[in-house]
């Protein structure tokens, strides 16, 4: 709790340091045992005693996992999949989180309500009429059953109309004036004024697209659509025995994520502050 | 995009955060209805609508093909007293919950709290304890269903080999599977709430624990009296938000165990995928589904109450 | 010549030279393509020129089955190069979920692959082939009976068969002769397993792999005389019988430790993986698996007929074909393609490959060739004592449940009674 400058003895700092340290190396250890297991023959997966640096590197696994799964392919569904997804979310929502910010209209409050009220209902209740109606539309294995079902969400809307009411109204009163229409003005102001809050939604939205297992795994057969945790699924289900080739294709699906961690690390405490949302 | 919603509603509900500006907005209903048409029309039939049919499908025998029969409500009660295993599968979700959801709390408070001192490369030791947080689960789970091999993974051959202690066959044990699955889940899933935890020790201004120490309270008294306190409404969040989705786990048990030994594993998720999409018993399956859902609101209605006799909104 | 090519070309001055050109192409490249028009339609002759895409749906469990699946595919492209087939896969298990899921969506594809003890569960997504085999006059006989009645339900053959084969014990022989053990005699009895599996666990590896699928342990209570369904073809996995020799079985593990304990998982193939590890020196699988094997270990290894228990050696067998789905819009064609993936060519790869042994009779020949020593004469002692593997519509269900309940059985955490009574209750309908 030394949160003050200057206090604490150093050698309470080292056993603090060294402490952590362990603990995160702690953290880390799966990382690096699944990249390990990924670099060595089938052999030596099991070998005892277990070794973290392979004896005979096989560099080759991962080809070979590239190779036997359409990891390409996957990555490409996942990035269509999350990023048609995500500009769809943020376009309607903030279309439909101004509308209820900034407009006067009949039922505003009761569509308001009813767009609250789902906020709490867990995606599991809804998968099942979810399923029949991608079924009777002749969705099933299809880009749209992957993106469509989940686009329109209340949480979007939400989340930007409690950010657009904190934005003043002198300044859309000013362009009104000026004759600017609604869309400009959403445009023009609120959408640039609303960047961080379209930024962190952006991120865990695409994130949550991204890593979604249950509703790609009910309405997507086959490698053709699979996104990245399908695919590694279905890969496991095939070559569940070649574990250093199931290491080497987790380590080629988690590596995305990890990369875009590392490039949004300054932001992570402020974007979860600034929205508490994301996350499994 | 479910979770987050839950998430945002608990932060809303929770810390009263929004307040409608009394203002009245302009009339303008033409545009108003155009601005919310494409996300409304969506809401309407992807949402709104489903969750309606998902009620209704519950009273029918719905399989994948041919016509459903209307049952009343026979599922619930075919759940309540004939099937073998639901009680089994409830208890099962509930243990993961009671086990899950406490040391995640706990760990991320630890965490946090410590990553809040003096700390050199804090964000390097955040980003580490948050990486588990977003790469997909299904990896996630993978990585451990090898580390907990029997004979040959890495823990047993730890604790055989190092701790000179016998290697248990985690997750062919129905004692241990359970919590072999609650260390993995919070492996995973812990650095969420850490970070939401440091957001909230980073609001509290330094003035306050200056006073604190110029009264020359201890740094536990300091902790207990000033920085718990404040962090109350971060920490209630944490707490609902990871209560709620520990309810809905699934891809744990569906890559670790696949729901066994026996139904040692299975939790609600599961089963109702497993009545759903693989016994396609459409109609059962959203029962379920809707057990999961009273529960959960329950769990959370509860919360929202209790809160305030322990949350404190500064 | 292609859809795309023929919009492009066919305008009324076209039409003529396309239709002389492909009654030219259509005569040489296949004659029974015209004979098989129906009409006399210049489109009809049209039709049977255009590319028909089909896809085919297929369970594979490596790399090298998917490579010999796709070999066959064009196999058919070769014969009927107007054909060309996408071949969908999915691991054993994730096979028989989707399979009608894809039905219900209506995607289900145009060749569907069926495994005799799904027959009875999966049946109505196929077509019945009678029709074809009489207006082809197609040659069943070729194929072994027994198979054939495997893919029979009602009112039809509902899938061409590409391979069949009873359950044997696989051992590694590297193993035995690090100890000092004679390789196991086709007539070798319970004892002698028993005696063999204690003397090979030793130094962390163990003597058996014991499996609670049904395909790996029935053997063993067939042979001891159990039956594990009633009289009126139903479930009836709690007679005393039954549970007696799955109670032996599941000794093997807690009791005898002559086998590893199990982890839960829903992979179908951790014992198989384990025996290909080098972890269990012997363990039960079906002639399909030479192809892994061939690839995958890393030692020798032969197979063995099941010890004789009490009833003798008796072992079920197991085996798969392709057929035509219900709801293709090709049936034709995907007749055509079946023909040729279960035709003389494909049974003689698949038989080489090790893949497969072959449902028909001439082929056999061929998995004995490539396959490892003395496996002719363990695959015919095998059949003479094969009794017909029945099932139920569920066995699906029974043997995903027998998987989940079975381990901690095994593992000697709940009473094998109990375990079979669970999977009763929740198959047994």
């Amino acid at each position: 709790m030394d949160r003050e400058d200057g206090r604490g003895f150093p050698l309470g700092q080292v056993i603090s340091h060294g402490f952590l340290i362990l603990v995160a190396l702690l953290w880390l250890f799966p990382f690096v045992w699944m990249i390990s297991t990924a670099l060595k023959p089938n052999a030596d997966v099991f070998a005892m005693p277990p070794r973290v640096i392979p004896t005979d590197i096989q560099w080759g696994n991962f080809k070979a996992a590239w190779n036997y799964a359409p990891f390409g392919r996957f990555m490409l569904n996942g990035l269509l999949v999350a990023g048609i997804g995500t500009f769809l979310v943020l376009l309607t929502s903030s279309c439909a989180a101004y509308a209820f910010a900034r407009l006067d209209f009949p039922g505003r409050d009761n569509i308001f309500v009813a767009y609250l009220g789902t906020l709490m209902v867990p995606q599991e209740v809804i998968v099942v009429p979810m399923f029949i109606l991608m079924k009777n539309l002749g969705w099933i294995n299809s880009y749209q059953a992957l993106i469509l079902p989940w686009a329109f969400t209340a949480f979007g809307t939400f989340l930007l109309r409690q950010f657009f009411l904190t934005i003043p109204f002198e300044l859309e009163d000013a362009a009104l004036l000026d004759g600017a229409s609604r869309f400009r003005i959403l445009w023009n102001i609120m959408v640039p004024l609303a960047t961080p809050a379209l930024a962190v939604l952006g991120v865990f939205t695409f994130i949550n697209y991204w890593n979604s297992f249950l509703w790609p795994l009910i309405i997507v057969n086959g490698q053709e659509h699979a996104t990245v945790p399908l695919g590694l699924n279905i890969f496991m289900g095939q070559y569940g025995s070649q574990w250093n080739y199931l290491m080497a294709a987790s380590t080629i699906s988690i590596l995305p994520s990890v990369l875009l961690v590392l490039a949004t690390q300054r932001y992570l405490v402020e974007g979860i502050a600034l929205t508490g949302l994301g996350g499994h | 995009m479910r979770r987050a919603a839950q998430s945002e509603a608990v932060a809303t509900r929770g810390a009263a955060s929004w307040r409608i500006r009394r203002r009245r907005p302009r009339s303008d209903t033409v545009a108003a209805y155009g601005f919310l048409a494409p996300n409304g029309i969506g809401f309407l039939v992807f949402t709104l609508i489903p969750i309606g049919a998902s009620f209704v499908i519950s009273l029918y025998h719905w399989p994948l093909v041919g016509e459903a029969s209307f049952a009343g409500t026979q599922n619930y009660r075919a759940l309540a007293t004939s099937d073998p295993v639901f009680w089994q599968v409830l208890r099962n979700t509930f243990s993961y919950v009671f086990g899950y959801v406490p040391l995640n709390i706990l760990l991320s408070l630890g965490i946090a709290v410590w990553l809040s001192s003096k700390i050199r490369g804090k964000n390097l030791f955040r980003v580490i304890f948050f990486l588990p947080v977003v790469t997909p689960m299904v990896a996630n789970a993978m990585i451990w269903t090898l580390l907990y091999m029997p004979q040959s993974g890495v823990i047993d051959w730890f604790l055989v080999n190092v701790l000179h202690i016998s290697g248990p066959n985690w997750l062919g044990s129905q004692t241990l599977a359970m919590p072999a699955m609650i260390v993995m889940s919070v492996w995973q899933g812990f650095g969420y709430n850490m970070l939401i935890l440091s957001a909230g020790l980073q609001s509290i201004p330094v003035e306050l624990y200056d006073a604190a120490a110029i009264d020359g309270a201890s740094s536990w008294r300091r902790f207990l009296n000033v920085t718990l306190p404040l962090l109350t409404p971060f920490l209630f969040f944490a707490f609902v938000m990871t209560l709620i989705t520990s309810f809905q786990v699934f891809t744990q048990p569906y890559v670790l165990t696949g729901g066994g030994p026996g139904v040692s594993t299975t939790t609600l998720v599961l089963y109702l995928y497993n009545n759903g999409f693989q016994f396609f018993k459409m109609g059962y399956a959203s029962a379920l589904a809707w057990i999961l859902f009273v529960i959960i609101m329950t769990a959370t209605a509860i919360q929202f109450v209790a809160q305030k006799r322990w949350v404190h909104y500064g | 010549m292609t859809q795309t090519l023929q919009k492009r070309t066919f305008t009324r001055r076209h039409a003529l030279k396309v239709l002389g050109g492909a009654a030219g192409i259509a005569a040489i490249a296949s004659p029974d393509t015209l004979l098989a028009a129906p009409g006399t339609s210049p489109f009809a002759v049209l039709r049977a020129q255009e590319t028909v895409n089909l896809k085919w749906f297929m369970w594979s469990g490596s790399p090298a089955e998917v490579d010999a699946w796709k070999h066959l595919a064009s196999m058919v492209t070769a014969k009927y190069p107007t054909i060309k087939i996408e071949f969908v896969t999915a691991s054993w298990p994730d096979y028989w979920t989707k399979l009608p899921t894809e039905a219900a969506g209506g995607t289900l594809q145009d060749i569907i692959s069926l495994q005799s003890l799904r027959t009875p569960g999966f049946a109505d997504l196929f077509q019945p082939l009678t029709s074809f085999i009489d207006k082809d006059k197609f040659e069943v006989s070729a194929f072994d009976e027994s198979i054939i009645g495997g893919l029979t339900y009602q009112d039809g053959l509902r899938a061409l068969p590409y391979d069949f084969g009873p359950e044997v014990i696989f051992y590694n022989k590297d193993m035995f002769q690090k100890a000092n053990l004679p390789f196991p005699k086709v007539d070798w009895t319970y004892d002698e397993f028993l005696d063999t599996a204690k003397k090979l666990t030793t130094g962390g590896k163990y003597g058996y792999g014991a499996w609670p699928y049904p395909d790996s342990w029935l053997p063993f209570a067939l042979s001891d005389g159990a039956t594990y369904l009633d009289s009126a073809g139903k479930l009836d996995l709690t007679n005393d019988s039954l549970v007696a020799a799955f109670s032996k079985y599941t000794e093997l593990v807690h009791k005898l430790k002559y086998a590893p304990s199990i982890p839960s998982t829903k992979d179908t193939n951790y014992m198989q993986a384990q025996w290909m590890a080098g972890n269990v020196a012997m363990h039960v699988n079906g002639p399909w698996q030479m192809i892994n094997f061939k690839s995958g270990v890393k030692f020798d290894f032969g197979i063995v007929p099941m010890p004789k228990g009490t009833k003798g050696s008796v072992t079920v067998s197991a085996g798969s074909g392709f057929g035509v789905s219900k709801t293709t819009k090709h049936a034709d064609e995907v007749w055509k393609a079946v023909t040729v993936l279960t035709g003389p060519e494909a049974e003689q790869y698949l038989a080489s490959a090790g893949r497969a042994f072959a449902a028909r009779k001439d082929e056999q020949q061929y998995w004995y060739k490539n396959a490892v020593e003395g496996s002719q004469e363990t695959l015919e002692a095998a059949l003479k004592s094969v009794v017909p593997y029945k099932v139920t519509p569920q066995w699906q269900q029974v043997s995903t449940l027998l998987l989940q309940y079975g381990i901690p059985a095994m593992n000697g955490q709940t009473d094998p009674k109990d375990a079979l009574t669970q999977v009763q209750a929740q198959a047994g309908g």
